[in-house]
């Protein structure tokens, strides 16, 4: 289930969402990256190390398509590291089941919103920053984080209606 | 042992995101141009700034050596003062002698001594009251003579050179010869025409004489190193150690005599007659 899940991200990330970009002001700071997905959604109670190293592969494997080896993978890994730390925030009174996967179905909307919103903008401002790797650049890496952030939440969510209601 | 594996099971995600981490930025470095730029450009910046600092640092380290040369240099100067009011009080007659003489410091701008004449320029000139014919000492010994002025530089026949013929006198041996160069040593130089009934001794410091416009009377010049009497001669050729290392010379001070011109005019009148 997890490893369709990684290669789907990977291609559609890849082959798909790469393709989108604008010229025209503001909308070329819109982007859409669903790959983070992948480490969103694997099992809470899943090794921390292993979801490091699970994170560090996809990023790589993000990175080769876009030309740019170990932007993506730092920014995931970086995500991928402080994800206990906001399941711990973000824990229900009854807590995790095991191998539970905090995903949209299980988890209700509310929750699930408020988990991927936290981390995208933890991903997507790590990025951003690396990318442009100097802070002189704030204004565009906020402006970056922004679109790029609610375009990828619509269609994060989208993905989990589409592939939850199987 | 297993306790400590167990606790790299539960904690070791940290050290693993930091080594991932490491890998990643030095991926990004290498590999992505503009990364690599700002990188490697700001941090020229900072080290750039970090010299400057520490050099700062270094010349507060310094400081105590520059004090003691500096106190030293006004001791030494101080002395001087105390020693011509000194001579100017007891003796007063010696005034106009004293002031015969002006001094001209000028810093070298440019010198040779390994060919087989050498010149020297001076960074003053004209403007500064350097005219041709004057003499140029050191504070060891003598340098050489002005040939040529320009507004801002003066050119300097060296001591070093095949035509240098400076009347030279022993001290305190009331003998004098002229001093030439032919030994193509920078260090040392050959003291001519001392007739042979002459005592010197090895070791005797070699002066100006005074006869000529040109150096004042007693100027230091070099120690005597050896004498022989050259076969079928009269005198004695004496080689002469030089105080004034003249292959490093970084100050000159230019004598300037203010009666030059009279005692000139007044050979000069003589000769006429």
């Amino acid at each position: 289930m997890q490893i369709w899940r990684f290669i789907l991200l990977l291609l559609v990330q890849g082959l798909i969402f790469k393709q989108i970009q604008f010229a025209d002001e503001p909308w070329y700071y819109l982007h859409i990256f669903v790959y983070p997905l992948f480490t969103f959604l694997l099992p809470v109670k899943l090794q921390n190390s292993i979801v490091l190293v699970l994170s560090f592969i996809m990023g790589l494997l993000v990175d080769w398509f876009y030309d740019s080896p170990g932007v993506h993978a730092a920014s995931l890994v970086f995500t991928a590291y402080l994800r206990p730390l906001i399941l711990g925030i973000l824990e229900p009174y009854e807590g995790y089941n095991m191998n539970e996967i905090p995903g949209l179905k299980r988890m209700g909307l509310g929750w699930f919103a408020s988990y991927i919103s936290i981390l995208m903008i933890i991903h997507l401002f790590f990025y951003f920053s690396v990318e442009a790797f100097s802070f002189v650049f704030i204004f565009d890496i906020v402006m970056n984080t922004l679109f790029t952030f609610t375009a990828s939440l619509f269609v994060i969510l989208l993905l989990q209606y589409i592939f939850s209601s199987k | 042992m297993n306790s400590v594996f167990q606790l790299f099971i539960k904690y070791g995600y940290h050290l693993i995101f930091i080594i991932l981490e490491i890998f990643c930025f030095y991926l990004i470095i290498q590999y992505n141009r503009v990364q690599n730029e700002i990188f490697f450009n700001s941090s020229n910046v900072y080290i750039a700034r970090l010299a400057t600092s520490t050099n700062k640092m270094y010349q507060y380290l310094n400081i105590r050596q520059v004090n003691d040369s500096l106190s030293r240099e006004n001791a030494n100067l101080i002395e001087n003062l105390i020693r011509i009011d000194y001579i100017n009080t007891e003796i007063p007659q010696l005034d106009s002698a004293f002031s015969q003489y002006s001094i001209i410091p000028a810093p070298v701008c440019n010198h040779t001594f390994q060919l087989a004449n050498n010149h020297i320029t001076l960074c003053k000139g004209r403007r500064e009251g350097i005219e041709p014919n004057m003499g140029v000492i050191s504070e060891k010994g003598i340098v050489g003579i002005v040939r040529n002025v320009s507004d801002n530089y003066a050119h300097v026949i060296s001591l070093l050179h095949s035509q240098t013929r400076i009347s030279c006198a022993v001290q305190s041996r009331n003998t004098h010869g002229n001093l030439v160069w032919k030994t193509m040593d920078p260090q040392t130089m050959i003291l001519e025409s001392v007739p042979k009934h002459q005592f010197i001794a090895i070791g005797d410091t070699v002066v100006t004489s005074g006869y000529s416009t040109i150096f004042p009377k007693g100027i230091k010049v070099g120690r005597i190193e050896k004498f022989e009497v050259v076969p079928g001669s009269n005198s004695f050729e004496i080689t002469v150690k030089l105080f004034q290392n003249l292959s490093s010379l970084p100050y000159a001070y230019v004598v300037k005599n203010r009666f030059a011109a009279e005692q000139l005019k007044l050979e000069e009148e003589v000769k006429n007659e």
